[in-house]
């Protein structure tokens, strides 16, 4: 369930959250409020501490709901255990605000990936490693990735390693 | 004890791989300030030979018999051997020949009621990617791969190359009936059996003491790697 | 020829035993500045790189491809490329130059640009530079908890043990391979057991880490590796690509990751392109930075003994940890592979991390005896605990953990493997039996326990895995059976999962969960009077003063 709540999240995010009354099943991930806060910086750090009420697991739980009580009555389940495509956007916010802008990159690469299954995440990474795929193979990926999970910046890094991966002699059959 | 043996394999090795001039026990002259004769072991650092392979010696123990074809046979347990083995280098990181140790892995096969298949492998010098190419020919989909130096591993088809059923890094503790042991492991695995991991020491001053040497026959068995190439099948003859 | 006594003798001594060898650049088989390593030199063309290091970009291989398009700021890059390389290395080590404004400039250059940097410290300035250099202000220590059995109850009693001392991250890994779920599983409960807030990890094959992290068994990652040579980077199983991608996979779980590399590594597996052990890990410290990966375990790690063959390699091993940290890297600086016979000579391979601080002074301290040691020993052991102690009290250094008496550390071996009793029992897993828990409570090594079988432990193990366990039922198990503080603690780890403060650089907890990472405890050394002080850290400093075996002058019975 989470992952069609991550992709619901996704999407409202990308729609701009205005229209998140439309989405029956949306989530208080989705709501406006936090889609439009000014980039957060080094002293909004750590999150845990100083802005837990900015976090959300991905089914829109608080973080202070994710207690023992909540685990035992299984109103936290494993899937509430992840972190949001917000909270990489913010945890990127604040790495950028310490100097870290490739830091950031890579959390933007990530919170595209949140919505993704475990087993499906897993193969596209197989996928991507030397003599696994061919030019096609990592095309299909990467048309995948940006249609399927809206992983724009994604679906560029498998076109990206697609060409390279031709030039340089990695793709199945290369070795 | 074991020490003499090691230092002298390392001194062959480097003197091989490195066409070091060493000089025998020559008496030390008292007579002229002419350099000591030790100075003459000063290692030139000159490769012997170019990027390219060196020819493979021969030996009639280990025949060549054409390209390897994947095997059908359930039996079968495949032991692919780096591209140096037996006919660049004939022994291990600590003396062990490599004759006697596919003769101790093939015998722990058979004592499974197995069939032992041995290619030797030229794309890679990697004894998992050795693995990974060996299982896809074994017809049961267990390889054992073994490099000159002696590390050695135990694959399955289905897993990923870097992973393994298992793994014998630590070449200088395997002795012969290691070896023996991984072959008759190998072949549990290959029956769809579980069998209790062979047993090995952890010797933790091993790579210390091997691990530059590890190295220099490394580089050696990389040299003769071939982009390309397809494995061979090879019949060992032990008599 | 008629040996010479005092030869003979000294051919008896344990360093006789260490590996050395000539130098032999075309093998690379020389620490830096190799004859065969390019000059440092960049073109930009229209915002593109069509020139690193003396190469023309039709040349480039997956490496340079991948740090000329996200490695470099290339806006500053041709103005610090024409910097003089001695005036860099100057500011390195002049205390007066901020941390900031050398980053600026680190990370405009090409690798070999910085090697060159590198290359004209001496070893005390290399000192000097990484105690400003390091990201974290407070330094630490990371540890191993394994053994050659994998038997899960000792690691979890050995996992509690380290806690203790003071080990804020905990690396496992397994003698067989299918052990892992049940290693990643003891070590985090004895962890979380002896002290709330360390993290743990499991070292395996790529895919299955990060599939052990996903089912939140491990709060982080360590060994994905990269290498200097397109060749090796292959042969690794992977190209900057998809460890690029695999970095982003980890973050999107919410689980903290590093990177690894070392010098060595190349020569070992046979592809060095003639190039020196430090240009080439300059190129893997590129990639890294690249990746927007936090930070790096570098310094030589397991292929130590390469760089600790040739002239001037030690030098160079810190070298490359400077390296890292000058590119705002966390740093786990490696002393973790069994280096030498000679116990003089393993104390000179950890001075350096040692007295300047590393964000992990070593990656990988053997928590147990190195005869337990799954990653085929370490530097420095759990026998060396009280000789290290002594190190950091003469000098009042924090070298990242502090003396715990007896019967603390019995107590707390004792609960972990109840605790993790508790676990298999909940979770239908191979019994662990009283006599166990009791071995397990006063073992020194695995020869101190009960033999398991191990068969029916691995297909436990897939079993768990098939079943799709993951971090909650864990906890449910650890309250179930009337843990519920270790059930707690488990339960933060996760929720720090969520929240994600531990993916930023040099991140560690407090037993209280608060993170202490380079955002809110950045370095800012600048001198005498700054940075991190052990006399003002008093907890600690406490800890190391009391050294148990010290005589009490005023309390002695004379």
């Amino acid at each position: 369930m989470s992952e069609i709540d991550d992709l619901v999240a996704k999407i409202v995010q990308q729609i701009g959250g205005t229209e998140a009354a439309d989405q029956t099943t949306a989530t208080p991930t989705s709501t406006a409020t936090q889609t439009q806060h000014a980039a957060l910086s080094k002293q909004d750090y750590p999150l845990y501490s100083k802005h837990p009420e900015l976090v959300h697991s991905p089914s829109g739980k608080a973080l202070n709901d994710i207690t023992l009580d909540n685990v035992l009555n299984d109103d936290i389940k494993a899937n509430d255990l992840r972190i949001t495509p917000d909270t990489l956007r913010m945890q990127g916010e604040v790495a950028n605000d310490a100097g870290r802008d490739a830091v950031q990159r890579n959390f933007q690469r990530a919170s595209e990936l949140t919505s993704i299954p475990d087993d499906r995440l897993l193969e596209m990474y197989n996928a991507l490693r030397p003599y696994r795929s061919t030019k096609a193979e990592l095309l299909a990926i990467s048309a995948e990735l940006k249609d399927k999970y809206h992983a724009p910046v994604n679906a560029g890094w498998f076109a990206e390693a697609a060409d390279y991966y031709e030039s340089r002699k990695k793709l199945k059959g290369d070795n | 004890m074991a020490q003499e043996i090691d230092e002298n394999l390392l001194r062959n090795i480097i003197r091989d791989v490195i066409a070091e001039t060493q000089t025998g026990d020559t008496p030390i002259s008292f007579k002229d300030d002419a350099p000591a004769a030790s100075s003459a072991t000063t290692a030139t650092a000159a490769p012997v030979n170019g990027d390219g392979p060196e020819p493979e010696k021969p030996v009639d123990w280990f025949k060549h018999v054409g390209v390897a074809k994947p095997g059908y046979s359930r039996d079968e347990v495949v032991i692919a051997v780096a591209p140096a083995f037996a006919e660049v280098m004939d022994h291990n990181l600590t003396g062990i020949s490599h004759k006697e140790i596919l003769r101790q892995m093939v015998a722990g096969i058979e004592e499974e009621g197995l069939k032992a298949r041995v290619v030797k492998v030229y794309r890679t010098s990697d004894v998992s990617f050795c693995g990974a190419e060996g299982d896809h020919l074994s017809g049961s989909g267990i390889a054992i791969a073994i490099q000159s130096k002696g590390t050695t591993i135990i694959h399955q088809k289905d897993q990923e190359p870097l992973s393994n059923l298992e793994l014998f890094p630590q070449a200088p503790v395997l002795d012969g009936d290691t070896y023996r042991a991984i072959g008759k492991n190998a072949a549990e695995y290959a029956k769809g059996m579980s069998p209790s991991p062979v047993p090995t020491v952890n010797d933790q001053m091993a790579r210390v003491q091997y691990q530059a040497l590890s190295a220099l026959m490394h580089i050696k068995e990389t040299k003769q790697v071939v982009m390309g190439k397809p494995a061979e099948q090879i019949e060992v003859n032990f008599n | 020829m008629k040996r010479q006594k005092r030869f003979e003798e000294l051919e008896k001594r344990p360093i006789h035993l260490d590996g050395f060898v000539k130098e032999w650049p075309e093998e690379g088989f020389v620490a830096m500045m190799g004859p065969n390593d390019p000059k440092p030199s960049i073109k930009i063309e229209n915002g593109k790189v069509t020139e690193m290091d003396s190469k023309p970009a039709a040349d480039f291989d997956l490496i340079d491809l991948y740090i000329a398009k996200y490695g470099i700021k290339l806006e500053n890059a041709e103005k610090v490329m024409a910097m003089d390389s001695t005036k860099i290395a100057n500011m390195l080590c002049d205390p007066n130059v901020s941390r900031k404004d050398i980053i600026d400039i680190t990370t405009a250059m090409t690798p070999a640009k910085a090697e060159e940097v590198i290359s004209k410290l001496n070893f005390a300035e290399m000192i000097m530079a990484t105690q400003k250099m390091r990201p974290r202000r407070t330094p630490a220590t990371q540890c191993h908890v394994t053994n050659i059995r994998d038997n899960p109850v000792q690691i979890a009693a050995d996992a509690a043990d380290a806690a203790l001392r003071g080990f804020p991250e905990q690396e496992t890994t397994t003698a067989v391979a299918r052990y892992a779920p049940l290693n990643a599983i003891s070590i985090m409960v004895g962890a979380q057991t002896g002290r709330p807030g360390v993290i743990t990890q499991c070292s395996v094959e790529e895919a299955e880490e990060l599939s052990l992290g996903m089912r939140g068994f491990t709060g982080y990652a360590e060994t994905i590796s990269v290498y200097g040579t397109d060749k090796v980077f292959t042969d690794g199983d992977d190209t900057p690509w998809s460890k690029g991608f695999l970095a982003s996979c980890y973050a999107s779980r919410g689980l903290k990751m590093r990177f690894t590399s070392g010098s060595g590594s190349e020569v070992m597996m046979g592809y060095t392109e003639g190039k020196s052990m430090l240009y080439l890990e300059s190129r893997c410290i590129f990639i890294t930075k690249a990746s927007g990966v936090q930070g790096l375990q570098n310094g030589g790690v397991s292929c130590i003994g390469i760089p600790g063959s040739v002239p001037s390699g030690i030098r160079s091993v810190l070298g490359e940890n400077l390296l890292c940290m000058m590119l705002d890297l966390e740093c786990a600086s490696a002393n973790d592979q069994a280096f030498s016979h000679s116990d003089m000579r393993r104390t000179e391979r950890l001075l350096g991390q040692f007295i300047a601080g590393t964000d992990y002074i070593s990656s990988g301290y053997s928590s147990t005896p190195n005869y337990d040691n799954t990653f085929a020993g370490s530097n420095t052991d759990g026998l060396d605990y009280d000789d290290y102690y002594v190190m950091e009290r003469d000098l009042a250094i924090n070298g990242g953990i502090h003396p715990v008496d007896e019967q603390t550390i019995i107590k707390a071996r004792n609960k972990a493997a109840r605790a993790l009793q508790a676990v298999f029992e909940d979770l239908g897993l191979p019994k662990i039996t009283d006599e166990e828990v009791e071995a397990a409570t006063y073992a020194n090594t695995s020869k101190d326990m009960p033999e398991r079988n191990m068969v029916e432990d691995m297909k436990a193990a897939q079993d768990l895995m098939d079943r799709g366990i993951t971090g909650v039922d864990i906890v449910k198990a650890l309250f179930n059976h009337g843990f519920k503080d270790v059930a707690q603690a488990v339960l933060d780890l996760q929720k720090q999962k969520v929240c994600g403060d531990f993916l930023q650089t040099s991140a560690i907890f407090d037993s209280k969960w608060h993170v202490i990472s380079a955002v809110n405890d950045a370095n800012d050394y600048q001198g005498p009077g700054t940075g991190y002080r052990l006399e003002e850290d008093t907890e600690e400093w406490e800890r190391i003063k009391n050294l148990p075996f010290a005589i009490d002058p005023q309390n002695m019975q004379l």
